[in-house]
């Protein structure tokens, strides 16, 4: 592997894609030093970004409702696109899918800003504060209706996804284990009338002490303590970002990850690193690439300047829209982007990305050019284009769009080999 | 943005090419289905085929041109609330949630009572064309709606298997290469339809099943490169797989663009954020289309969501179930105008039941014992099989009376089998076919 082979690895994984020029740059520092930006960037000195959101103006307003939704969806993946932090979005991105709060369950737009904030500032270090602050965050109320559980009446909801989904898993807790959190977890609150603030309202709240994973537990922090020391939980989340960075990395590499991740007191930036270093080191295998991170590359890559309500009406017809996972496992997995449904719109996105590349940007000019190699180069695939899609290119009649370049653009954009990373 | 039809001799001949290619490594697959609760399938050059499609038919229908559409519910249905126990102790575990007994549908024959959205379907019931499965599940079953549905889509309870169970009858019965339209998951995939060497078309939209460009693009030249990218396979089974995914993507859109229903740029470019989820009414419009078009389409499965009822659920379970009501009888008017009413059986599975008495939230946690709904024409309708036993609740839920597999052996029967080896049985039919 050489060096741009490493950085573009870690470029497709990491940040999704490159902008032109960005390999070339990162090539010449060389890959510990871009492993480092990426890892630390205040260590690299790559200032620290303001939330997509900030000096978002929300109104109650509801015919500006979706207008809003729609902003909110545009912030973020605008930012997703320019960041020089890949990192942190990307791990927010992570988060996103493990959380899995859904716009369409939580429909109040600053809780939902409050969330993404969270997982974007949290996502990078301590794993416990994050349980913590999530637990008691009004947007994860809402969506797993701690809202409305009480000492009378608890709802399983949180409780059960608390251990299954976000810290220890399936076949690690029992049945009384979900109903002990979840007593334990009661008496939260959101005020709606005070913009969605969540509060502690001790009469909602039972403080019996209850067994939890053979602690006792009575509130939130003992909960979030009791299911962040499980001997299970750091393997869990290791495991789960190892894959989602590597594919499927082997059992001794995400043991050793998460030993070091254990032992780091559940560092996600400690796990971070890891992960990357064990990349690098050829421990990962191609992945299939879900919508958002497709288009995000595509975006870099061409400059294509698509407006907002048809950048995200592309991810809705792909079938991954930010804010929308399905369930609370989040959003599925590779195979749901080999589906027809999902082949037929890359194919129509492939189509509106092309056309919204500039007629100065390096895409249309390599494609244009016919110059296959330069183009695979400009989307992170060094080593070129597969035999099927390079004879493909190479057959394209150079009149099938009649501004020159952009039917080649559109195939590569399609092609099976903008699907793999 | 212009939507082309297709030539399908563009494509059909480089199609049946590359299934005849195919040599994808099974472990690759099996891995990427692990870690996905949504569709997908598994191709190998698997053993031979099975002959067991010869069974002679006993009905009127030869069972080759039979249909199977299973309406997947997911989230985890509340059994109680959409059939109703005529137990007193309903109104005791529903305080808040109990739905008022002047508006529930009667059904002649039994006590218990339909959600008054399912109304629409009381003809069926009269007509002995629908029956009803009560306190169905699987044993060790799980709360986990991911562990449940597992359970559920393998039919194989215990460490469930990776393939579906209408995968495995797909595979029992595949002769010759993969036909991706033999399957179709509508509203999103199915982990029911995995199987070994099968592979399904997954249509999560219809209305926005297309292949779109701009006009000044030569889209046929372009759609004809696009299916070159798909030879010759690659070594990478993940690369591969994506090549795989075309030729199958563009016979689907081919044929099912007559069948579509819907605003097409409206949907594409619709004005929202939303997740964009189909109803059960639009996909089984689609699904009748389908069946219309006689493209030898043996199984479809029509998912749709929402039922995980937490919070709020009578304004939110009436709005499904009023979907499921009247999409599933506006679906068997279409069939029968089309003269295939005789050709379907539908059946319906959600994970699981919830928990019988409500919570603090206006909703229901999750349970155990669940409900289905069977039609067909050979189905002994008017019946409840089983029992919502409100009276005898085993750790506050609805104890589990009948296995799924049960009712799954009745649909695979309907289909000409082979039922037992699929589903390690047998398993009591339970009288719910003639």
């Amino acid at each position: 592997m050489t060096t741009r082979d490493d950085i573009a690895f870690l470029a497709r994984r990491v940040a999704w894609g490159l902008a032109p020029g960005q390999l070339d740059k990162f090539e010449a520092v060389g890959t510990s030093a871009y492993i480092d930006a990426l890892v630390d960037p205040d260590g690299a000195g790559i200032a620290a970004e303001p939330s997509p959101w900030a000096g978002f103006e929300y109104t109650h307003d509801q015919e500006l409702r979706q207008q809003q939704g729609l902003e909110t969806l545009d912030r973020w993946t605008t930012h997703l696109v320019k960041t020089d932090r890949p990192y942190e979005n990307t791990m927010a991105w992570f988060w996103h899918d493990h959380f899995a709060v859904s716009f369409q369950v939580v429909k109040y737009l600053p809780i939902l800003i409050d969330h993404l904030d969270l997982i974007r500032d949290q996502g990078f270090g301590d794993f416990r504060e994050l349980i913590r602050s999530v637990s008691t965050d009004s947007a994860m109320l809402v969506f797993l209706d701690g809202a409305t559980s009480t000492g009378q009446a608890p709802n399983e909801n949180y409780g059960r996804e608390l251990l299954e989904l976000y810290t220890i898993g399936i076949g690690n807790y029992t049945e009384d284990d979900v109903a002990a959190a979840s007593v334990a977890l009661t008496g939260w609150v959101v005020r709606r009338r005070l913009l969605g603030e969540a509060q502690f309202v001790p009469g909602r709240h039972d403080s019996t002490p209850q067994l939890l994973l053979g602690e006792m537990v009575s509130d939130v922090d003992s909960v979030v303590d009791a299911a962040c020391s499980h001997s299970a939980c750091a393997g869990f989340i290791a495991a789960k970002v190892a894959r989602f960075f590597l594919g499927n990395p082997s059992d001794s590499v995400v043991g050793r990850i998460t030993d070091r991740f254990a032992a780091s007191g559940l560092d996600m930036a400690v796990l971070a690193r890891d992960v990357l270093d064990a990349g690098l080191a050829g421990e990962s295998t191609l992945q299939i690439v879900a919508p958002v991170p497709w288009l995000v590359g595509a975006l870099k890559a061409t400059t294509a300047q698509i407006e907002p309500r048809i950048r995200i009406g592309l991810l809705r017809l792909m079938g991954q829209v930010p804010g929308s996972p399905p369930n609370v496992g989040g959003f599925p997995g590779a195979s749901t982007w080999l589906a027809s449904s999902a082949t037929a719109a890359r194919f129509s996105a492939a189509n509106v990305v092309a056309r919204a590349t500039p007629d100065d940007a390096a895409a249309i000019r390599l494609a244009a050019d016919g110059d296959w190699d330069g183009l695979a180069d400009l989307f992170l695939r060094p080593q070129g284009f597969s035999e099927a899609t390079l004879a493909a290119l190479r057959d394209l009649p150079t009149n099938v769009s009649t501004r020159r370049g952009e039917g080649a653009l559109a195939l590569s954009l399609a092609s099976p080999d903008l699907l793999v990373a | 943005m212009s939507n082309k039809p297709l030539s399908r001799r563009t494509f059909i001949g480089a199609a049946g090419a590359t299934a005849g290619a195919v040599a994808v490594g099974r472990g690759v697959w099996a891995t990427m289905l692990s870690d996905s609760v949504e569709q997908s399938a598994l191709i190998g050059i698997g053993s031979a085929p099975s002959t067991t499609t010869t069974l002679a038919s006993s009905g009127a229908v030869p069972y080759g041109d039979r249909i199977l559409v299973v309406l997947e519910m997911a989230g985890g249905n509340d059994a109680i609330n959409t059939l109703v126990p005529g137990s007193g102790l309903y109104k005791d575990a529903r305080r808040e949630l109990a739905l008022p007994s002047n508006e529930l549908v009667r059904l002649a024959g039994t006590d218990y009572t339909l959600h008054p959205a399912l109304a629409p379907l009381a003809p069926h019931w009269d007509a002995g064309s629908m029956a009803a499965v009560a306190g169905v599940g699987l044993m060790e079953q799980s709360r986990s709606h991911f562990k449940a549905m597992d359970t559920w889509w393998s039919g194989s309870p215990g460490t469930p298997s990776q393939t579906g169970w209408l995968g495995r009858w797909l595979d029992a019965t595949l002769e010759g290469p993969n036909d991706p339209l033999r399957a179709i998951a509508l509203g999103g995939g199915s982990r029911a339809l995995v199987g070994e060497r099968t592979l399904a078309t997954v249509v999560r939209n219809p209305a926005n099943f297309s292949l779109k460009t701009f006009p000044n693009m030569d889209t046929d030249a372009l759609i004809k490169a696009f299916l070159a990218t798909a030879e010759p396979l690659a070594m990478s089974p993940e690369l591969a797989a994506a090549q795989e995914a075309i030729p199958a993507t563009l016979e689907a859109v081919e044929l099912l663009a007559s069948v579509s229903g819907g605003d097409d740029d409206g949907a594409m470019f619709g004005s929202g954020s939303q997740g964009g989820a189909m109803t059960a009414t639009d996909l089984l419009q689609t699904a009748a289309g389908i069946i219309t078009l006689g493209i030898g389409t043996r199984v479809i499965t029509v998912g749709i969501s929402g039922f995980d009822t937490h919070a709020d659920q009578l304004p939110r379970h009436h709005e499904l179930l009023a979907d499921v009501g009247t999409g599933l009888a506006a679906f068997f008017e279409r069939l029968a105008a089309d003269g295939n009413l005789d050709k379907v059986m539908v059946v319906t599975t959600s994970e699981f039941g919830r928990r019988i008495q409500e919570n603090g939230s206006y909703g229901t946690d999750h349970g155990t014992g669940g409900l289905q709904f069977v039609f067909g024409p050979e189905v002994v309708g008017g019946q409840v099989v089983g029992d919502l036993n409100l009276a005898n609740p085993v750790d506050g839920d609805l104890p589990i009376l009948v296995d799924t597999r049960s009712v799954y052996s009745v649909a695979l029967d309907w289909l000409g089998g082979p039922t037992d080896e699929i589903l390690a049985g047998p398993h009591d039919r339970l009288g719910l076919v003639a």
